[in-house]
């Protein structure tokens, strides 16, 4: 092979590329425990994923009412969920890995996810 | 004029895209999910292998059982259970519908194997409680009518049964199957996965569950919620292993600052105590629901006890300073490091 059939832009695809690759890999091989995405499941919906990259409030409605989610980066926690014994909120910041929360009264369940497997089943 | 890719470009950019699907790769799921409501709970099922059911079918399928099931086996909803309590009490002779007799062969069955704590023949003093509502409340019942309710209360021994004819001899029986129709439920939607070809599933009725079969290079995981909020641990599930739990926080109301809950301890007439949610892993769901209920109300003394009267090896009790556990329960659940270590209790 001759170098100089190589031109400026191959070496940058190239460099752009195994960036990605490694980006990937940190990604996916992220330190065993730490959350990276929330799960909410409420029944007769799909699961909806919300990365945990960023701070922001969400909302979800439910048969009991609202129940109000606070992300931040690495974690989530209920903030504000209808039911009389706050069963949802004492579940507190959900930062390890499968930490979940339940809210009985509106039907969800929020679990957080990171890099080890993933649990097939929640009992409570 | 064209240039040839030089020979070592080519493998270099397959390696990166290879790798590049290999580290998106990880986090795949083997497995898919389907949420329904019933009972008044989430339920949901877990497949295995993902992309090989018809997903639709399935879906459709469950949850028409599951809708039939309610409708028969809900104790204060119009259907085959209300019917049946209303001609129970008349005490007259009359054809139970026939999803019910089940309920009632397994409800007597639980009754002698608990000694009579886990009695479904108690509707009448649930409903005095508030329980018999979709959402519970109070006030609860006065001295005066928990009196009345205890003074000689029904049994399941007061449902005559020939065939499907069946008739009631106390004026009090109301039958309520909480603690038991889910069991029933579970086994029944099990069955009806394994008719329609799936190998492999999770069926969840709100947090009690069973494996069918499982996963061919690994155990089902299970992760355990702790009764009063966060992780309690895990536990991993082979193939036909239920996992059932009774619980304070379940359903209940405050009344005067009192946390009134729906686990009823047929001795007092009141809500159990002492026993914050008892975890029964069993191979038959009906009497790890049964029993999950008959070890809450047995109470942190004597749950042992009553755990080897209805033959079970595998419970574990979240009470109000500690978690005790059967010794083979102990040595399958993975506590969270958070929590203090497990206390066995040897049965007697």
């Amino acid at each position: 092979m001759n170098p100089g059939d190589l031109r400026w832009g191959d070496a940058v695809i190239g460099i752009l590329a195994s960036a990605l690759v490694i980006a990937a890999f940190v990604l996916a091989y992220f330190p065993a425990g730490e959350a990276r995405v929330l799960v909410i499941s409420q029944a007769g919906a799909s699961p909806q994923h919300e990365p945990l990259d960023r701070h922001r409030v969400l909302e979800v409605n439910g048969p009991a009412g609202t129940t109000r989610i606070e992300i931040e980066p690495g974690r989530a926690r209920c903030a504000e969920s209808p039911g009389q014994r706050n069963i949802c909120e004492a579940s507190g910041w959900l930062q390890a890995h499968g930490d979940m929360a339940v809210s009985l009264p509106n039907r969800l369940t929020l679990q957080v996810l990171g890099s080890e497997p993933g649990f097939d089943s929640l009992h409570y | 004029m064209i240039h040839k890719a030089p020979t070592l470009i080519r493998p270099l950019i397959l390696l990166l895209a290879v790798s590049l699907l290999a580290a998106c790769g990880r986090d795949e799921s083997d497995t898919e999910q389907l949420a329904f409501y019933a009972f008044g709970t989430l339920v949901d099922l877990t497949l295995h292998p993902p992309g090989v059911y018809d997903i639709e079918t399935i879906e459709a399928a469950v949850q028409e059982e599951l809708d039939v099931l309610h409708a028969s086996w809900h104790a204060w909803e119009p259907g085959s259970l209300g019917r049946t309590n209303e001609l129970l009490a008349l005490q007259g002779e009359f054809s139970a519908p026939p999803s019910v007799l089940p309920l009632i062969e397994r409800g007597r069955a639980m009754q002698d194997l608990s000694a009579g704590l886990f009695n479904p023949a108690l509707g009448k003093l649930v409903a005095a409680w508030g329980f018999h509502q979709d959402e519970p409340r109070g006030p609860p019942p006065d001295a005066a009518t928990l009196a009345e309710l205890l003074d000689d209360p029904p049994g399941m021994q007061d449902i005559e049964r020939s065939g499907v004819r069946l008739r009631g001899t106390h004026p009090d029986l109301q039958l309520d199957f909480g603690g038991l129709a889910k069991g029933l439920a579970v086994e029944r939607i099990l069955e009806l996965l394994d008719e329609l070809g799936v190998e492999a599933a999770i069926f969840n009725a709100g947090g009690d569950l069973m494996t069918l079969g499982r996963p061919q290079e690994r155990a089902w995981r299970v992760r355990i919620r702790h009764p009063r909020g966060g992780t309690l641990g895990g536990i991993e599930l082979e193939a036909g292993e239920a996992l059932f739990t009774s619980g304070d926080y379940e359903r209940g109301y405050e009344w005067d600052g009192e946390y009134i809950h729906h686990v009823i301890d047929p001795r007092s007439g009141r809500p159990s105590q002492g026993v914050a949610s008892a975890t029964i892993l069993h191979r038959d769901p009906a009497l790890a629901d049964a029993a999950a209920t008959t070890l809450m109300i047995a109470g942190p003394d004597a749950w042992p006890e009553y755990a080897r009267k209805m033959g079970i090896e595998y419970a574990l009790l979240v009470l109000d300073d500690r978690i005790e556990a059967t010794a083979a329960l102990a040595e399958r659940v993975e506590l969270n490091p958070d929590h203090d270590p497990l206390v066995v209790r040897e049965q007697p």
